[in-house]
């Protein structure tokens, strides 16, 4: 059936978790394409058979015309489909810069084997965009994401975290498993990384 | 909120209502549940960022004066807050420039709305997402379906456009007596009237005009 395939790509979309990544799936984007160009030479071939018969093709309104009419509509479809499958794509990798970190390197190895390479340009581009109007405004923006409760919160780390890192003045070890108490602005970046969580309650 | 009964208060509560943070808050809220990108606060920004470069110099030289510890930390506090909520304002403002960058991009109306920074990225973020569509869908479609914009040549209008939904439903309380007209102009009349601190909940699109000159807020 004409237009399935644009269908199935959206399901495939919304049936994964929501704001999670899934691979591109490539196999039914390209199949979903291939059926735009086959809607295109049918429409093309049911125009040149009007032009043959010495029809006016625009004004014409038979078997033919709607035959071409049918295919223009799957074409559309397909392409609705298709952008909303990359748009909606989009959306997650631009809320990835926000929440995650403007570096591509920043991104958990897991995440990054589901973008495309065009979806990792644009990754970058668009960081560049929010760098750019930070670096502007004078503010960081892709911090402070939850509001302030307290000014310092109890972090456990979940990773090693090898370099020293320096809070305020001090330098301090962040093994493994071990608990910290510490300003809540300084932890946010590992937060987001999943190399800390925070302990309530 | 504040009781009204006492003497007094409604003087402390108007003083309270005009300062910095409050309207900072009200700019950040309303902001938050309009469905569409409103005025921008330039002015209110410009003495936020004053006020918090002040407030940190300020506690470093408390710091450095050997001030309580704890008088600090409240005053770190305070100005935390103060950031989150400014910063939490400009980046509510540029989600929904992603969110509807085409249509920003070619109404008037809300380029008119944008700081000079938020139009620059506005600009980038639009350009960002036609090449990634371009490169990712559009240059493998037939010629005549190429547009970002439209869903073939033959559309008259753009109609591949995400715009806001301006139908939909907030939340808000007013500040002011207002009466305002329920339906579209050529609808069958039908006004509402809100006393000052009413509660209500109703189309975006009634209330947009009286959001925008400050008798009405979104919460």
């Amino acid at each position: 059936m004409y237009g399935r395939k644009g269908y199935q790509l959206v399901k495939d979309f919304a049936s994964g978790e929501k704001g999670q990544l899934k691979p591109f799936n490539s196999k039914l984007f390209d199949e979903a394409v291939e059926e735009c160009d086959q809607n295109h030479h049918l429409i093309q071939s049911l125009i040149r058979k009007m032009q043959q018969e010495g029809l006016d093709v625009q004004n014409n309104r038979n078997a033919d015309h709607y035959g071409a009419l049918i295919h223009h509509l799957s074409l559309i479809r397909n392409k609705r489909c298709l952008m909303a499958y990359v748009y909606n794509r989009a959306e997650i990798v631009r809320d990835l810069a926000w929440r995650v970190g403007l570096e591509l390197l920043d991104l958990p190895s897991e995440i990054q084997e589901k973008l495309t390479t065009l979806e990792k340009e644009y990754f970058k581009n668009h960081s560049v965009a929010i760098k750019s109007y930070m670096g502007k405004v004078g503010i960081e923006l892709n911090v402070d994401m939850v509001p302030p409760k307290d000014p310092y919160i109890k972090v456990r780390v979940l990773d090693d975290i090898d370099d020293g890192i320096v809070l305020g003045d001090k330098i301090t070890n962040f093994s493994r498993h071990s608990m910290h108490f510490v300003k809540r602005t300084d932890a946010e970046q590992y937060i987001a990384r999943g190399q800390m969580e925070e302990l309530t309650g | 909120m504040a009781s009204t009964s006492e003497m007094g208060s409604a003087d402390f509560e108007t003083l309270v209502s005009t300062s910095d943070v409050e309207l900072l808050k009200r700019a950040w809220r309303n902001e938050k549940a309009a469905p569409e990108i409103l005025q921008y606060e330039a002015a209110l920004v410009d003495r936020a960022k004053e006020q918090i470069e002040l407030v940190e110099e300020t506690i470093e030289e408390y710091v450095e004066d050997g001030i309580d510890p704890l008088v600090v930390s409240l005053y770190q506090m305070d100005l935390d807050r103060t950031q989150f909520l400014l910063r939490s304002y400009l980046r509510v403002r540029l989600l929904k420039i992603e969110k509807f960058m085409f249509h920003n991009h070619k109404s008037e109306e809300a380029q008119q709305r944008l700081s000079e920074q938020e139009k620059v990225f506005a600009k980038r973020c639009a350009g960002d997402l036609e090449k990634h569509f371009e490169e990712s869908v559009l240059v493998k479609l037939p010629e005549n379906y190429q547009s970002v914009l439209k869903q073939s040549l033959i559309s008259e209008v753009d109609d591949m456009v995400p715009q806001p939904h301006l139908d939909t439903f907030v939340v808000c309380r007013s500040n002011n007596f207002v009466s305002l007209n329920l339906y579209e102009e050529g609808e069958s009349p039908e006004t509402v009237e809100m006393e000052r601190g009413d509660l209500y909940f109703i189309r975006y699109k009634i209330v947009r005009g009286a959001i925008e000159s400050g008798k009405i807020d979104l919460i």
